[in-house]
Order: structure tokens, then C-alpha cells, then sequence
């Protein structure tokens, strides 16, 4: 079940009319049942994966919690987290295998390049909810959290189904405690009209905006033998503006279904491409992921003995102020690759999404002194500059997604060098090939527009402020503003949302994505 | 040791981590009042305040702590 779907809308209508009407006793009791229903109607093997890791959560938080000798609850954690993070990588590690088998098939004459070879059923949402159950388990033997001894509740926080499949990915600690005060929670209109223009907009960024944009995106990464020179760019552009349209869609529904059951879950995303340099990015893009790897992977390796050791090394050799900069950086690059390898087992995702962006923190890192005594001297604090500065990050966050996109490495290298060959000529004709006439054209213009409008009202200049609530000024600013609001968003989804082209009832209530 | 006196060590700790001699803390100090204290510094920081007073804090301190405040209560539970 996709969560920008007409079938997910009516299950959580559904949620939604039993969990006010039940007795507030046993709303969690809905949301279980909800959440598990949920993982059945995303396949078999999803539920049961899911069943399977908040045992291994439950029982791995229970054994590594204390009233135990240390030695066992080290052997517990270690146990539990490796078997959690070896069911990840084989996940990921099955994107390799797929497309190894494909090859295979096509070599062994296969005219079908389905996946025949390897027939293994992948658990949709793996990725977020196993480093979620990790963080549990790691809570508990830090004892930064008691091991929760209700099974129930270690289920429901391992399988909630608003974040199940795409996060935000949320500690114990916070979640638990939504759960708690959402049993107060009264019904109340205000909060169902939040959560409904959260969600309308999630549509309107998915169907409006990013699967529009992905027609130009598609026909350029899938063709860079004739889409060569500055469609390559042009191709990558879309891909940025799709990506960032479709993953925060999705946070938007999600956020927004959670937010109506009285949940609060975490921001992903706060206003990404207006940041200042690469660091700052990722701050603001999946701002989950990066304070869960920071927490549970960058701070443990940098406080440990090697590195520590290491650390005491590079001081001695290269000096205190260069030297403590040493193990910063080996701590980094493990980092920057689990973030790739997480966003996919390929090398493409490695580079494109992980080292890539290490290789620009480390040298903003490294010129930081020099950047130091330049800005004074040109202006840093005028506008153009910080313009410059947005621009310069988008720039590098795009070179980036050439891999991420690319089916292989070398397909993301070819694109580079299609940038440099001649192909179709960049005309109105070619270009809307695609399928990106002018009235699409003008309808993504205006989406992005409304996009750009949002995220700006939004901005806060410093990343760790709390974004300002579009919803709360458009409520702030009178009901009728905030109706007003949902039904452009409804009103544009259902004409222009991508099975909406034409406008043709018939068609919109078949679509899935 | 009395808290003042942790202070006057954390000082010398701090003024040293992050290169300025005219750092000075207090209970309501956090990262965002001393330049240079972000997420990565923050591991040196800690890995020095644990040389300089002889204790380990847990991850869970490591990740958990609001303010200086609360790091010198830390200290003191550990040293207690």
C-alpha cells in the first residue's frame, strides 16, 4: 500500500474514526492492530519481518539493560545489533545480487530480465525500522532509557504504521512518550485539518510536482547517448527538484496522518537547498538519518580506544590543532560511508550519496582557517555571497545525485563525460520528448514555486531553530485562509497530479504510485 | 572536590579544546555559547573532560547532556 494512495486514505480514515471512537484506553490498542495491518497490506513477508525485529528488539533491550554483569550485557547488545545491522546489509546487499542475477540472465540468453536467479522476498521500510529497533537496544545498554518489559509497546514503537516505510526515524525515549500523551489527546476538528493540508500537500509534491518532474529526469538518465551536453545538467537539475519533492511529499503524509492520532513525529526536512555549505545540508536533509548515525555510529567510534589512541598519535606527530583532526576525519569517512552504503548497496549510492559528500566536508573543514580570513575581505555578510553560497551547495549536492540516480558507477561516469559530447540538440522539440509540453512545463514552474514559497517562510537562518509551521500562520491567519489552502492543494492535485493529466475522474481514483 | 573547583578544571579544559583563553563557563552554558562546539568537537571535549577528572561517562551521558550544568553533576556522580 503506497502512502500517497486512495486505499492508504481510506485506511487511515479508518484508524482514524475507530481511534476517537473507542474508549482512550484502548487507542493503542487500534494503533497496534493499525500498524500491523499495515505491514500485512505491504506483503507477508513484511509482517513477518517486522514480528521477527521487535522480538529481537524487545529481548535484545531486555538482556542488554541492567542487573546483569556487563560482560553479558555487552555480549547481548553485540549479538542483538549485529544481527539487526547483517539483516540490513544482506537487504542492501540484495540490490547487488539483483543486479548481478539480471546480468546473469541476460548472459544465460533470459529474454525476461525479471529477477529469476534469486528469488528473495525484500521487507518494505527495512531500512528505517531496523536502525530504529538498534537505537533501542544501544538506549538500553547506554541506560539512557529502562528496557521496556510490555511487548506491546516495543511492538507498536518498532512497527507504528505512519513511519513504517520511509521514518522519520524516531528514538524510545521520544516516541514512547507521544504514545503516553496521546492517550489524553481529545478529537478535536482543528487537529484533523492540520494533519488533512499536511497531507494534501504531501500529494501535491508527489503527483504534482515530483512525478512530473521525473519525466525529464527519466528520459535523461535513461538516454545520455542522445541527451548529451547541457541535458545532462538540465536532467540532474529535475532530479534534484523530484527527489526532494517526493521524499518530503512522503514526510508530509506521514508527519500529518501521525499529527490527526495526536503522534508528534520529528521534521525530516527543513528547508535543505537554502543551506549555506555541505554540512549544513545535511542538517536539514533527512535530519533523522544524520542524528541517528551521529548518535549511534560517529560518536561511539570517535569515543573509542583506537580512535582515541589515534587521536594521541596525530597530536604528537602533527601538532594539537591538526592533529585532533585526524581521527575527526576517519570517524567522518565511516560515517559518510554507512550513509551511502544505507542509502543502497551499490557503489553508485557509496559515492554518490556517502564519500562524495565526505570528500566536500573535509575540505570545508580543511580551507575553514583560509575561508576565515577571506570572507571579511569580499563581502560575506551581503546577500549576493549568501545566495552564492546556496547556489554553490545545490551545485554540489546535484554532482552527487549524477551517481545516485545512475544505475551503476560507470553510468554515472558516462553521464559526466555525455555532458562533453554532442547529441540531440537542446530545442523545445527534443526537450518536450519527454513528455514535458508547456503546460506541464508551467504547471512544475508554478509547483515549484509554491514549494519555494513554503520552504521560505519556513527558513530559519540557524539549522538548529525550529522551522516555522506554515499550517500554524495559515490558521493564525483565519479558517477560511486555511480551507482556502487545502482545497488549491486538493483542487490541483486531483487536475494536475500526474494521473490527473486531462482531468479524468475515472483515471484519479486508480491512482497508486 | 567542590563544584567550584570543578569549574575551575573544566575551564582550563574548555580554554584548551577549543583554543581561547578567555573561555569561562557556568552551569547554563551549551554548545551554541562557545564557538567551535559542534557535534564533532563535542567527542574531544568529553574524551578531555574524562582525562582531566580520571572518569568515563556512558554514551548515554555523552549524548544526553542538556548543559555544562549538567556535565559537572555527571562529574560529580562519577567522582562521588
Amino acid at each position: 500500500m503506497s502512502l500517497v494512495s486512495s486505499l492508504f486514505l481510506v485506511f487511515v480514515a479508518a484508524v482514524i474514526l475507530l481511534y476517537y471512537v473507542v474508549p482512550k484506553n484502548f487507542r493503542f490498542w487500534v494503533i497496534v492492530a493499525a500498524s500491523l495491518a499495515f505491514a500485512g497490506f505491504l506483503g507477508f513477508y513484511t509482517l513477518v519481518f517486522v514480528l521477527i525485529s521487535a522480538v529481537l528488539c524487545y529481548a535484545g533491550g531486555l538482556l542488554a539493560g541492567p542487573g546483569k554483569s556487563n560482560g553479558a550485557r555487552n555480549a547481548a547488545t553485540a549479538i542483538t545489533v549485529i544481527i539487526n545491522i547483517a539483516l540490513l546489509c544482506a537487504v542492501k546487499y540484495y540490490n547487488v545480487l539483483k543486479f548481478a542475477s539480471e546480468r546473469f540472465n541476460l548472459l544465460f540468453g533470459a529474454t525476461d530480465t525479471a529477477n529469476t536467479f534469486f528469488l528473495f522476498a525484500v521487507p518494505v521500510g527495512m531500512s528505517f525500522y531496523v536502525l530504529q529497533t538498534t537505537g533501542y537496544i544501544l538506549d538500553c545498554r547506554w541506560e539512557k532509557i529502562a528496557p521496556e518489559k510490555n511487548f506491546f509497546k516495543v511492538l507498536l514503537f518498532s512497527t507504528y504504521f505512519p513511519q513504517l516505510m520511509s521514518g522519520p526515524m524516531n528514538t524510545y525515549a521520544a516516541l514512547s512518550a507521544e504514545f503516553e500523551k496521546a492517550k489524553e489527546v481529545k478529537f478535536s476538528l482543528a487537529r484533523i485539518e492540520d494533519g488533512a493540508v499536511r497531507i494534501a500537500y504531501g500529494f501535491f509534491k508527489k503527483l504534482v510536482i515530483a512525478d512530473r518532474a521525473a519525466m525529464v529526469v527519466n528520459m535523461v538518465y535513461g538516454d545520455h547517448v542522445n541527451f548529451t551536453g547541457f541535458y545532462v545538467p538540465l536532467g540532474v537539475f529535475f532530479f534534484a527538484i523530484q527527489l526532494y519533492c517526493d521524499f518530503s511529499g512522503c514526510m508530509e503524509v506521514v508527519i500529518g496522518v501521525s499529527h490527526m492520532l495526536g503522534i508528534e513525529l520529528p521534521e525530516n526536512f527543513n528547508c535543505p537547498f537554502f543551506s549555506k555549505n555541505v554540512k549544513e545540508y545535511w542538517r536539514r536533509w533527512h535530519i533523522t538519518l544524520g542524528a541517528w548515525l551521529r548518535d549511534y555510529l560517529m560518536y561511539p567510534v570517535l569515543k573509542s580506544e583506537p580512535l582515541i589512541k589515534l587521536g594521541d598519535w596525530s597530536k604528537a606527530k602533527f601538532g594539537k590543532k591538526n592533529g585532533k583532526k585526524v581521527p575527526t576525519y576517519v570517524a567522518l569517512f565511516i560515517l559518510w560511508f554507512a550513509v551511502g552504503y544505507w542509502h543502497g548497496g551499490l557503489w553508485n549510492y557509496v559515492i554518490g550519496s556517502g564519500i562524495l559528500h565526505f570528500i566536500y566536508i573535509v575540505l570545508g573543514m580543511v580551507f575553514e582557517p583560509l575561508f576565515k580570513k577571506i570572507r571579511p575581505k569580499i563581502g560575506a555578510d551581503k546577500l549576493y555571497f549568501r545566495i552564492f553560497q546556496s547556489v554553490r551547495t545545490f551545485i554540489l549536492m546535484l554532482t552527487g545525485f549524477v551517481f545516485f540516480r545512475s544505475a551503476t558507477v560507470m553510468d554515472a561516469v558516462d553521464m559526466y563525460a555525455a555532458i562533453f559530447r554532442r547529441g540531440a540538440v537542446l530545442n523545445w522539440a527534443n526537450f518536450s520528448s519527454s513528455g514535458m509540453d508547456l503546460k506541464n512545463l508551467i504547471v512544475l514552474i508554478a509547483g515549484v514555486l509554491v514549494v519555494l514559497l513554503v520552504d521560505a517562510y519556513k527558513y530559519q537562518p540557524s539549522e538548529d531553530d525550529k522551522p516555522r509551521m506554515f499550517i500554524e500562520m495559515l490558521r493564525r491567519k483565519g479558517i477560511v485562509v486555511l480551507w482556502a489552502a487545502f482545497m488549491f492543494l486538493l483542487v490541483s492535485t486531483l487536475i494536475f497530479g500526474l494521473y490527473g493529466m486531462g482531468y479524468n475522474a475515472g483515471s484519479f481514483i486508480y491512482a497508486t504510485i | 572536590m567542590t563544584r567550584e573547583e570543578i569549574y575551575g578544571k573544566l575551564n582550563e579544559v574548555f580554554q584548551d579544546v577549543f583554543d581561547d583563553e578567555d573561555i569561562t563557563v557556568n552551569d547554563a552554558t551549551v554548545a551554541s555559547d562557545v564557538e567551535g562546539w559542534d557535534s564533532l568537537e563535542h567527542i574531544n571535549l568529553i574524551v578531555a573532560v574524562e582525562r582531566c577528572f580520571g572518569i568515563k561517562f556512558t554514551m548515554g551521558e555523552t549524548t544526553g547532556l542538556k548543559n555544562v550544568g549538567e556535565m559537572v553533576d555527571k562529574i560529580i556522580a562519577h567522582l562521588s
